[in-house]
């Protein structure tokens, strides 16, 4: 009889090369579901004490909101099913979906959401303050009904909250603030996992979230963005997916190296900030030399390629706040800036500035700013804030220490709120602060008091933006689209003009 | 010295490119043919052309222009640092030789303290503690290629230290200053001549990543390591860039190092030489 080899280590083999192909296709499917995004690390994962607006698309990974907008910028159902004001607009009934829970999960609930309001009302750090104070109180009626109280009728919170001051944080995880500034719980579309300042954060996604269904990323890399010089390689590299905010002028080459671009309608607009608390800016002739100062084709040519468009208003053309009228009050006129700057008692090269530049844009809006007030007789040192997730925030939005700052707006959810945050007494782009003039604030309680289906409501926008441009020392510069290259296998990339989101994206 | 330097074969054509580098700090911002700041939002990234002769950057500016303007600032930047490291290594080099034993001791444990700082990560320190200016970078260079400098002054004043001519000028009641100034800087110079020269070339390198990183140079002011910079971040639309201010960096590197290496050849003792 011929002795057979054993079997057992055959067999034990067979199994081992079956578990590794399976281990391959499981790690395969990992990397499959997986999206690498570059953009910005918000200044706080906590939405009561993250401080820019920028931060939404990020803190929206982890939260999601009480409504969302649609491609219209108008407010959708989201964590609240349905909304109704009273009939004197003074009180804000929602009704919530039933069911949800945070990533904790902890109960989302009528009292989750009225913690988190009056937390953002209350928290001694909190930025949302402003935004809240017109909430009298809250009260819940059964764990899916709640209702705002107003101070006064406010027709724009459904849009406000659909961004950070409606994303509700989880109460037990609230209990500790500075934690929840490094690891948010909330009830949005994936959960973090894993996080290192100013570097990176990752997530999974959430079962919990309510819309789970259009989730199809199963796992999600937020890093800080490369050099933008360096966006194209690491896309095409694939060390990053989707890179948000690439130079316009790198368009061209990612598109002929094969990478999906998409330019998608965004409120992004460019400006200088302009501190009237600060000379020469305490003269207001100083500041009418800067409104005819600035050529604002230069700029959109330089920076945008040619894509963006002009204007003289945190708004893009074509947005429905966007006022026609306030693009025809200045010109670009250098010849009377001058004239201007003499008046007030300056000759060519007797005035010297210092812009505030903020690395992280790197789009060389503060060189063109520069050269163009050369133009006018003024001298312009530029002065680079040091980089860092939050030091322009708090050199320039906190201390507001610049005389003129090249800045610039991401949007908000609200064109009020907009309007607020770039000229309000408490605006963290307004550079001035807190000064507001009387006449702009009453412009927009107008606009607050108006229901957004009145027909009135357009009017009273559009002149509340004409106030508030006039009697503000800044000037807005131009707008720009979303410019997002993504490796191909990311489609169907969700781009509201206000935040990037993640619904419906899919990878292939 | 001059005329044994121009004989060297090794060393004339480092001297010519020098002679071109210095030609381009006195007159460079003369010779510009354009402002070199002047924007032109109409003619960004354009190929070098009868009127742009090395094309335009990203702001429709004359890159030619800002390369000529930038070369006072890039090669003075580093003379500057060598000239403070010079200062401050030779002389406390020299003086912990002839000074007390305590001089010596906390000389060298500074010294030995300098040398363990990273320098990008020093100079980016003292710009965020000073300000972002070249002049602030200049001197966290120069603190730091302090050690080099001492060195060099210690060992030459080691050598002759303990001569018999030093020793009888001592017994003759002559100071350390007429000591150091008389008989120990005629043998330190040349070793000093060779070492500044090679540190102007290093230090040239060090300003030009400096500036490359846009640190101590603020914007639009143009610089060689800057115009690297912003070259890189077009690098798709103008392949050819770099080459430019690449070039003007390496050969004034490579010039310098050669002249170091004549200048030792030069100054050097004839070694003995057996059959």
């Amino acid at each position: 009889m011929i002795p057979t080899r054993p079997r057992p280590p055959l067999l034990a083999l067979a199994l081992g090369a079956l578990l590794l192909v399976a281990g391959c296709g499981s790690s395969d499917q990992a990397a499959k579901d997986r999206v690498r995004w570059a953009f910005t690390m918000p200044t706080s994962w906590d939405p009561v004490t993250s401080r820019t607006g920028a931060d939404i698309n990020t803190i929206s990974l982890a939260y999601a909101s009480l409504t969302r907008l649609n491609q219209a910028g108008e407010p959708e159902p989201a964590l609240a099913q349905s909304w109704t004001y009273s009939k004197d607009g003074t009180a804000l009934t929602f009704t919530l979906r039933p069911g949800l829970r945070f990533s904790d999960d902890s109960p989302l609930d009528a009292a989750a959401v009225k913690a988190f309001l009056d937390r953002g009302k209350a928290q001694k750090d909190s930025f949302l303050k402003a935004e809240l104070q017109g909430i009298d109180r809250v009260t819940t009626d059964g764990p899916l009904r709640l209702t705002l109280h107003l101070a006064r009728p406010d027709y724009q919170l459904p849009y406000v909250l659909a961004g950070r001051v409606g994303a509700v944080t989880s109460p037990g995880a609230a209990r500790d603030p500075k934690r929840l500034a490094l690891w948010p719980v909330g009830a949005g579309p994936f959960r973090m996992i894993e996080f290192t300042p100013e570097s990176h954060a990752y997530f999974e996604k959430n079962p919990n979230y309510w819309d789970a269904a259009n989730i199809h990323i199963r796992r999600m890399e937020l890093t800080n963005s490369p050099d933008p010089s360096t966006l194209v390689a690491a896309l095409l590299s694939g060390s990053i997916d989707v890179a948000t905010r690439i130079p316009a002028h790198k368009v061209k080459e990612a598109r002929e190296r094969g990478l999906t671009v998409v330019i998608a309608p965004s409120l992004n607009a460019a400006n200088v900030s302009i501190n009237r608390n600060k000379p020469p800016f305490n003269d207001p002739r100083v500041v009418e030399a800067l409104r005819y100062a600035f050529d604002r084709r230069e700029f959109v040519q330089i920076v945008t390629d040619g894509i963006g468009a002009p204007t003289h208003q945190p708004f893009p053309p074509g947005y429905f706040a966007f006022d026609p009228q306030t693009e025809t009050r200045w010109s670009y006129d250098p010849a009377r800036a001058r004239a201007l700057l003499r008046a007030a008692g300056y000759g060519p090269g007797q005035l010297s500035l210092e812009i505030a530049a903020n690395p992280q844009t790197a789009d060389g809006g503060a060189e063109i700013a520069q050269a163009q007030l050369v133009r006018i007789g003024i001298k312009a040192r530029i002065r680079v804030i040091p980089p860092g997730s939050s030091s322009w925030q708090s050199e320039v939005y906190v201390a507001k220490r610049p005389q003129l700052a090249v800045d610039g707006t991401i949007g908000r959810e609200s064109p009020v709120q907009n309007l607020l945050a770039t000229y309000g007494p408490a605006g963290i782009m307004n550079l001035s602060g807190p000064y507001a003039a009387p006449e702009f604030l009453a412009a927009v309680e107008r606009v607050r008091r108006t229901p957004t289906d009145d027909p009135a409501y357009k009017a009273r926008l559009h002149e509340a933006v004409r106030i508030a441009v006039a009697q503000s020392p800044s000037d807005y510069l131009y707008s720009a689209p979303w410019i997002v290259a993504a490796r191909s296998r990311v489609k169907h990339l969700n781009l509201l003009p206000s935040q990037v989101r993640w619904e419906g994206v899919r990878v292939e | 010295m001059f005329k044994r330097l121009i004989a060297s074969r090794s060393a004339r054509p480092a001297l010519a490119i020098l002679a071109v580098v210095a030609l381009l700090v006195a007159l460079g911002p003369l010779l510009t043919p354009q402002d070199p700041l002047a924007q032109n939002p109409y003619a960004l990234l354009e190929g070098p052309s009868a009127r742009h002769w090395l094309g335009t950057d990203a702001f429709g500016r004359d890159v030619l222009s800002r390369l000529l303007a930038g070369s006072p600032v890039s090669i003075l930047a580093s003379l500057l640092s060598v000239a403070i490291g010079l200062v401050l290594g030779v002389v406390p080099g020299l003086l912990s030789v002839f000074l007390s034993r305590t001089f010596e001791w906390i000389s060298l444990r500074l010294v030995d303290a300098l040398m363990t700082l990273p320098f990008l990560v020093f100079a980016v320190a003292m710009t965020a503690m000073l300000g972002n200016g070249l002049g602030q970078a200049m001197f966290a260079v120069g603190i730091l290629i302090t050690p080099v400098f001492y060195r060099v002054g210690r060992a030459a004043a080691l050598a002759v230290v303990n001569a018999e001519y030093v020793e009888a000028a001592r017994l003759m009641g002559a100071s350390t200053a007429f000591i150091i100034r008389r008989h120990v800087l005629a043998k330190v110079l040349p070793a000093v001549a060779v070492t500044t020269a090679a540190m102007t070339g290093a230090c040239l390198s060090i300003v030009a990543s400096l500036t490359f990183l846009g640190i101590g140079v603020v914007p639009p002011e143009p610089t060689w390591g800057g115009l690297l910079a912003t070259d890189l971040t077009t690098l798709y639309e103008r392949p050819y860039g770099p080459f430019a201010p690449g070039l003007l960096i390496v050969a004034t590197v490579w010039a310098m190092n050669a002249l170091a290496d004549a200048l030792r050849d030069l100054t050097a003792p004839p070694q003995e030489h057996w059959a």
